[in-house]
């Protein structure tokens, strides 16, 4: 690896420590800063008074600010993030438990929006101009620029409740997979759509701008098809700008995933969120908000890493080679 | 034994090229009637500086127009076949297969994202179909290797950022010989590069001019250089050809006024002291019409019939060429 | 051309392509609405009037009533008042705070200028609504709170712009030739830098408007955003939401009136954008 690389690494993975220590900061920052005891922020109105002193206790908090601090960042170190007041279940428990939802709903709808915004937006390239290039520009605006809780309403609404052909809310009690999967038609494309216009938009645009390109002249004056131009050659160039872009719009695509659980009442981190909030259940929230935005820092590093898998010149660094 | 009379006639005849394009003050005209012949087997320098439409007139031979193109007017007989009038899907054919084109900045035209060896071997596969993948690879490295460039494997694999200008450039004239064109057009190959690196480059197509069979266009707004690789020379001035015919010829009794103006701008290093020489003027605005002769308001020995009609074409001696109405008159 | 001839003249452009001219229609819907609330509003939003509960359209009740027995299309229209008040203030207090952070990361040296942008990078990189929630799990819902969240938000990306767009200009030779004759710092760059930045940022919080719209109606949605008896789009979806099996008028009514003035404010301000200068925005 040469030079130039190894410090843009370092620098994204420097951005990325403190994203989340900001994060940790913020979060300790917040459950501090309230005038008042401490305790009764962090454990509510329904903490009986022997847990309140267990608790105290546990989580250090008759202790002065610094000693928090630091019993807070050990303890998340360890993956201890604390105990659910509710239940006393520890948090770190809950979280797992609805991960995977989380997870498998977002990356179904990334999926979904590249496999299908991606052949999209070429054909709106190579079509330029189009009735259809006209109608899908539009569509993409519509699908960016409607929030995405809003789709997932309309969604419901045409095809869970008119047209009935799909059920309606929550996850498989049966656990039947062809009904899990049927439950998570319309949350994951719900999801997607914003992406979808997202997507397409950009590769439309980076095509154009690629296609435009002196490298792709010297393949048309070889008289190579326009296939295999479109294909490999142009698509390969555009996917730079475009990876780019969507590495910035991760953060939308976990706000979205949040509210889009609620609307079809599916369980996951947003809805832990969401209910922890509700319950003043601090802990929760505080705990589930961490693995949010570590989860979300570490998908932004993989896409910044991704580039040097596409980009050479990345990898290489700009040196030349040796003589004429 | 080859026919003589076929050998004779010119591989490509280009008659009275008309390129017009859109632009936000008006219709540009870009190239205003060029009439020019490509010897076959001949290396033809066209001279001209910017604006005058040389690089067009390359862009033209391919077809490969900008997309703000209104208008492609003329002839352009290649081998008997006329490129302006062929469609799309015809004139796909012929590139790549029978014209080849070098570039002027060789990092733009490479992708950086692929190898020199993906270049040069999805060129040759489309070149000759069927062709396998191993025998493309060892094409493309004697290829390599008869551009001058010594470590042919090393080179296949890099990527076009970690070679150096002159090296890029070599790797751009090996992909226009692997076509085996009959037609190589060169659009300003040495402009992009350092003087250093410019002298091998043409060096190197001196010693193409042994190895490779065909024609060679050579396009360039250096004066010298054309003067020692080409053997004719066509002279551009604001879209149009203002003198053609053997560069020898043309260098030693120029007979235009606007090439004679050009010889006396290169700077000669002998010389004492005194000024250096320009042409006094602009070159015409393109989107002005074509009415008179295009160096008339910069030319001292312009009168009134210059002014009044374009000057056509005329042939002014052995294989010459001036399109100037008193190229006789002016000593 | 005088200020007002330009802004005519931009205006003209934007209208003359489909997309912009429907993308003005609504925002010009949206702003009568908001500013004209109480004119435009048929009743009073607040007003209960619970044996009339989810009433079919009539001509007393244009788009009929909540579970509340509420006019909808007054609550309606007055949630066009709330969304843009909040957008204003929110990209108010970026527009004002990014800008002078990147103002002032063009003029400081290397080290501190770093530090800047990686703040912002920092900020940007968070994922806003998550943020959000953590924020009004511990201080209540509230307002402010979703102003103020909105507003840091959206810093960095008036700050970058205003940054990049102020290193451009101080090369500037026209800057060059005041320092010289004198001026001060401060007069430099309220004078001088300001004015000349000022358009780019425009367009860019004019773009931002849907976002904040959207961000601001998820909060709300949730019930964590605007309190009551202020009524946003989002409060109203959510609450067409819950009963949402019995009538699906108030759900579809409040959220096709978020959906088209998102919509709309986004094709108004790309039609904007590549009135003045399609370049704006896409630094990154």
């Amino acid at each position: 690896m040469q030079a130039d690389t190894a410090r843009y690494l370092a620098s994204r993975l420097v951005t990325t420590a403190l994203i989340v220590f900001g994060a940790m900061l913020l979060l300790f920052t917040l459950s501090s800063i309230v005038p008042g005891d401490p305790a009764a922020i962090l454990l509510g109105p329904q903490a009986t008074p022997e847990y309140s002193k267990r608790m105290i206790s546990e989580m250090g908090l008759d202790q002065p600010i610094h000693i928090r601090l630091w019993r807070f960042f050990a303890n998340v170190a360890s993956g201890n993030l604390g105990i659910d007041i509710v239940s006393g279940r520890p948090v770190w428990g809950m979280i797992t438990a609805v991960l995977p939802y989380t997870i498998v709903l977002t990356f179904s709808a990334i999926f979904l929006a590249v496999i299908t915004g991606i052949p999209l937006g070429i054909f709106a390239a190579t079509h330029r101009g189009s009735v259809m290039d006209s109608i899908l520009a539009f569509i993409s605006v519509a699908f960016i620029a409607v929030p995405g809780f809003v789709i997932a309403i309309f969604l419901l609404l045409i095809f869970a409740i008119w047209l009935n052909w799909l059920p309606v809310l929550g996850t498989s009690r049966s656990g039947d997979w062809l009904d899990e999967f049927r439950r998570m038609i319309l949350p994951t494309v719900a999801l997607s759509l914003g992406w979808v216009g997202f997507i397409a938009r950009l590769v439309r645009t980076s095509m154009l701008e690629v296609m435009g390109e002196n490298y792709i002249r010297t393949s048309r004056a070889y008289g190579l098809s326009e296939r295999l131009i479109t294909y490999k050659y142009a698509l390969k160039n555009a996917c730079i700008p475009t990876i780019t872009i969507l590495g910035l719009g991760i953060g939308r695509l976990l706000g979205g995933a949040v509210l889009i659980e609620i609307v079809f009442a599916r369980p996951g981190l947003g809805r832990l969120i969401y209910d922890a909030i509700s319950e003043r259940n601090y802990p929760v929230v505080q705990g589930a908000v961490l693995v949010v935005v570590v989860v979300f820092v570490l998908v932004n590093l993989m896409v910044d890493l991704s580039y040097s898998a596409i980009d050479p010149r990345i990898r290489h660094g700009s040196s030349g080679g040796g003589a004429a | 034994m080859a026919d003589p009379v076929a050998l004779a006639s010119p591989l490509v005849r280009i008659r009275d090229l008309k390129l017009e394009a859109a632009t936000q003050r008006g219709t540009a005209h870009i190239l205003r009637g060029v009439s020019l012949d490509i010897g076959r087997g001949r290396i033809l320098g066209v001279v001209g500086e910017s604006g005058s439409g040389k690089s067009s007139l390359a862009s033209c031979l391919l077809r490969l127009l900008p997309a703000n193109m209104t208008r492609l007017e003329g002839s352009m007989v290649f081998d008997g076949t006329d490129l302006v009038q062929l469609d799309e899907a015809s004139m796909t054919l012929w590139r790549g297969r029978r014209i080849a084109m070098i570039f002027q900045d060789p990092m733009t035209a490479l992708n950086p994202l692929f190898t020199v060896s993906t270049h040069l071997v999805d060129v040759l596969k489309r070149r000759y179909p069927g062709i396998s993948r191993d025998d493309a690879r060892s094409r493309a490295r004697a290829a390599l290797t008869s551009v001058g460039i010594a470590d042919p494997d090393l080179r296949l694999a890099a990527y076009p950022h970690q070679l150096s200008g002159g090296m890029r450039q070599r790797v751009m004239i090996a992909m226009a010989l692997l076509v085996e064109p009959d037609l190589l057009v060169a659009d300003e190959p040495t402009t992009a590069l350092d003087a250093t690196v410019e002298a091998q480059i043409v060096d190197l197509f001196e010693s193409l001019r042994q190895k490779f069979a065909g024609s060679i266009v050579f396009i360039s707004h250096h004066l010298g250089l054309v003067a020692q690789l080409c053997d004719d020379l066509c002279v551009m001035y604001g879209g149009t050809v203002v003198e053609t015919g053997p560069v020898a010829e043309v260098l030693a009794r120029p007979q235009h006024p606007y090439t004679r103006a050009l010889l006396a701008c290169e700077i000669d290093s002998d010389a004492q002291g005194g000024r250096l020489v320009s042409i006094p003027g602009e070159v015409q605005d393109p989107v002005a019409p074509h009415v008179a002769c295009v160096f008339a308001p910069r030319c001292q020995h312009a009168d009134t019939r210059c002014r009044a009609g374009v000057p056509p074409l005329q042939d002014s001696g052995a294989q010459r060429r001036v399109a100037c109405l008193r190229h006789g008159e002016i000593g | 051309m005088s200020v007002l001839a330009s802004l005519m003249s931009t205006l003209r452009t934007v209208c003359s392509t489909l997309t912009g001219a429907v993308g003005f229609a609504i925002v010009l819907v949206v702003m009568v609405c908001a500013i004209f609330a109480p004119w435009v509003a048929t009743h009073n939003p607040d007003a209960l009037d619970v044996m009339n509960r989810f009433a079919a359209p009539s001509g007393a009740h244009w788009l009929g009533t909540d579970h509340l027995g509420r006019d909808l299309f007054s609550r309606m229209v007055h949630g066009a008042s709330v969304a843009m008040q909040i957008a204003i203030l929110a990209i108010g207090m970026a527009l004002t705070l990014g800008t002078t952070l990147g103002i002032l990361a063009a003029y400081l040296p290397a080290r501190s200028e770093r530090f800047v942008l990686i703040l912002f990078d920092v900020i940007s990189s968070f994922p806003s609504l998550v943020l959000a929630l953590a924020v009004v799990a511990v201080l209540g819902p509230s307002t402010g709170i979703v102003v103020v969240i909105v507003a840091v938000t959206l810093v960095p990306h008036f700050g970058r712009v205003a940054r990049s767009q102020t290193l451009t200009l101080k090369n500037a030779p026209f800057l060059e030739a005041e320092r010289i004759l004198g001026a001060s710092w401060p007069r430099l760059v309220f004078f001088h830098v300001l004015p000349n930045i000022l358009g780019p940022l425009v367009i860019l919080a004019s773009m931002d408007i849907p976002v904040v719209i959207t961000i601001e109606a998820g909060l709300s949605f949730l019930g964590l955003g605007v309190r009551p008896p202020l009524a946003s789009w989002g409060t109203l979806i959510q609450d067409g939401y819950q009963y949402i099996s019995q009538t699906w008028l108030p759900v579809v009514v409040s959220s096709v009136a978020l959906g088209l003035a998102t919509l709309g404010f986004t094709l108004f301000g790309e039609a904007l954008r590549d009135a003045v200068d399609p370049r704006i925005g896409r630094e990154h």
